[in-house]
């Protein structure tokens, strides 16, 4: 008898231990999304070492006080609008409080409708497209800038580099094409001459057609808006090849070490707007240190630092919060200001946050700052 | 002029990688009739073979003492590696499905082409490897037309390739194995002709041609990525196709035929629609020769 109750009593209080800790130890649950394979599988990846190195830093400086354990969800999209809603869906039932992601814009905007249904919070590191922050979504962040500004950069930059003529390529996706047509608009606008507008194809090497075109316009400038940063080097290198001497433009899916690795000599010269990230600062700094402990690499790709920045500006929002309230989250992130690893971050009621584009240029296999659209002027000239 | 000849000599060096490709196609097509999915894959498998083997050799300093001697011992040991690769992906996926339907077969090929491709993500990584850029830079200015050495190179091995390949299938007894297990296996193998050996032989000589193809397109372009075997995969098996499945000499002509409608489609209307040109061409030459180019009767297939 005096062993049964005893065994009762170590039961109850084994049980009692279980409940309590269950009852107290709860899982942050956070998701990410991206291309994890694919032909932009390079940027997924990217987007979600950013995120998980986030993540550790947080868990570092002690947590988040309520939970115990901050679990990450990562998603692929295949940058394919179907497979993003489906991943959508996975996070929700999985119980992610914020999602950060996607990388394409035609991924991030149907993938940001299905999460909207359910008051789940967005912030998307890379997506430019104008519409992905326009379209009156409560929940919907942008931590990287758009290409309403990218495009006006790029034109500055080109009625600054004297330019009279201008051949414009895109791969035909809602951000390339989009971003190409702002720029072929604000051309036109300021006198530059577009003498053709032309696409090629997703997933295509081979572009010695329509370089040969280009070469025999001999256009002053080359803009190529294209998704992917291999394509990019793809294309440098064969214009190269084909001798064409016109300025060579890009945009912010190019920008990535992989451009330079893959391109070498071919993309020296080559000039590509992206936002401006100072890695002299404390924040970047810390990022870099921690991304290098996580990946093993102290080079992370160009999008990786918007999905850090994104990740712990989600969190600490929870952590001001003390809780997983949508709306009290929303309320932490719009007053929050503080100097992040990619820029300053403070966002506007619409869920954007301010593009900080600048040129930069390819020199001795590096990308350089360049010029500054703000000023006008080199930034060798204003050190 | 300058412009129509430039755009021509892009289209042979473009058409000659398609002839590559879908001379495996065809080939296999020829002797078992099944449409092998997984073959862009060995076109892949290849590129990434010889960025590994010439990105070694140039860590070693061989590839800048003996460049050519480097470059064809790359080709022929990925061409022996994606030989193998064939033979095993023949051993498990294909042949224990020879006796039942064709349909089974080709989901066998989609599942393998997926295997394989994810298998290249997983080892290789999702970056793109870029190949060493001794080869890619040169070439030769005729006026205002750039003919680079790769692409001299490119051409001169797809068409040695393509005539050792013909002398293989029309000239040796082993062609002649193949061409009697085409027309029928039953009946060659009672005549003593180990049909299962010559079925092997076929996929080894179809993927080792995708390899070669591989190799160059990286080093013509410069880098490879594990998705690369799509894109080519499927324009190949369209040019296949177009000049008749089953037929070699349909394959080649097809390739280069492919290669200059979508080059010459993107220089002188939009490069927007070159796909758009090459399969209309594809639909067109179909609706009034359903056998292709240069296909025969339909049930009487050849290698």
């Amino acid at each position: 008898m005096k062993f049964k109750k005893l065994k009762l009593f170590i039961l109850t209080i084994i049980t009692a231990i279980f409940i309590s800790s269950a009852a107290f130890a709860e899982t942050l649950k956070i998701g990410s999304m991206g291309p994890l394979t694919g032909p932009y599988a390079a940027d997924g990846n990217d987007i979600a070492n950013g995120v998980r190195t986030a993540i550790a830093v947080i868990e570092d400086e002690g947590g988040i006080e309520g939970f115990d354990k901050i679990e990450l969800f990562t998603e692929d999209t295949a940058c394919d609008p179907r497979q993003a809603v489906a991943a959508a869906n996975k996070l929700i039932n999985n119980k992610a409080i914020g999602v950060i992601g996607a990388y394409c814009s035609s991924a991030t905007i149907p993938a940001s409708e299905v999460l909207a249904e359910e008051d789940v919070i967005m912030i998307t590191p890379a997506s430019t497209n104008e519409k992905v922050t326009e379209r009156g979504l409560k929940y919907m962040f942008r931590m990287c800038g758009r290409d309403d500004d990218q495009s006006k950069a790029a034109v500055k930059f080109l009625t600054y580099k004297k330019v009279k003529t201008i051949f414009i390529i895109d791969d035909k996706t809602t951000y390339s094409q989009g971003l190409a047509e702002k720029v072929a608009q604000g051309c036109e606008a300021v006198g530059i001459k577009v003498i053709l507008h032309d696409h090629v194809n997703q997933g295509d090497k081979d572009f010695s057609a329509v370089l040969t075109k280009v070469k025999t316009k001999k256009p002053d400038a080359l803009y190529m808006s294209l998704q992917n940063s291999a394509t990019g080097s793809l294309m440098a290198i064969q214009a190269k090849r084909n001798g064409i001497e016109a300025i060579m433009l890009a945009q912010d899916a190019v920008y990535h070490p992989q451009f330079i690795e893959i391109g070498k000599d071919a993309t020296e010269g080559v000039y590509l707007t992206f936002g401006f990230m100072d890695a002299e600062t404390e924040a970047y700094k810390k990022f870099i240190a921690k991304f290098k402990v996580i990946t093993g690499t102290d080079k992370p790709g160009s999008y990786s630092a918007y999905a850090y920045d994104s990740a712990i500006t989600l969190l600490k929002a929870i952590k001001e919060t003390g809780g997983t309230d949508p709306a009290k989250i929303k309320e932490a992130m719009l007053k929050m200001n503080y100097k992040g690893a990619s820029k300053d971050i403070s966002f506007k009621e619409n869920g954007d946050s301010g593009s900080s584009y600048i040129i930069f240029k390819v020199e001795n296999k590096a990308f350089k700052n360049y010029w500054d659209p703000e000023t006008g002027k080199l930034f060798s000239e204003t050190k | 002029m300058e412009y129509f000849i430039q755009q021509l000599i892009n289209g042979l060096t473009l058409g000659g990688i398609y002839a590559l490709i879908a001379l495996g196609y065809t080939m296999v097509y020829g002797i078992i009739q099944l449409i092998n999915f997984a073959h862009g894959e060995f076109f892949a498998a290849g590129g990434y073979m010889g960025v590994i083997l010439l990105s070694f050799l140039s860590a070693n300093g061989y590839l800048a003492t003996y460049p050519w001697l480097c470059l064809s011992g790359a080709i022929i040991l990925s061409m022996a590696y994606c030989s193998l690769l064939a033979t095993g992906v023949e051993k498990i996926a294909y042949k224990p499905l020879r006796k039942s339907s064709r349909l089974s077969v080709l989901l066998s090929a989609l599942g393998m082409s997926i295997f394989i491709q994810n298998g290249l993500m997983l080892t290789q990584g999702v970056y793109d490897k870029a190949y060493p850029t001794i080869f890619s830079q040169g070439g030769f200015d005729f006026g205002n037309i750039k003919v680079s050495y790769m692409q001299i190179v490119m051409l001169l091995i797809t068409i040695l390739l393509l005539i050792l390949l013909n002398l293989l299938v029309f000239k040796t007894r082993i062609g002649k194995a193949m061409r009697a297990t085409a027309q029928d296996k039953t009946m060659s193998s009672l005549v003593g002709i180990k049909s299962d050996r010559i079925i092997s032989l076929t996929f080894i000589i179809g993927a080792s041609l995708a390899a070669a193809a591989g190799i160059m397109v990286g080093m013509y372009y410069g880098s490879v990525g594990y998705t690369m075997g799509f894109v080519p995969g499927i324009k190949a098996f369209a040019a296949a196709v177009l000049g008749g499945i089953g037929n070699i000499t349909g394959a080649m002509i097809g390739g280069f035929l492919i290669g200059m409608i979508e080059i010459f489609g993107a220089g002188y209307i939009s490069s927007e629609y070159k796909d758009v040109f090459a399969f209309i061409i594809l639909i067109g030459v179909l609706y009034f020769m359903p056998t292709g180019i240069m296909g025969e009767n339909i049930d009487d297939t050849r290698v």
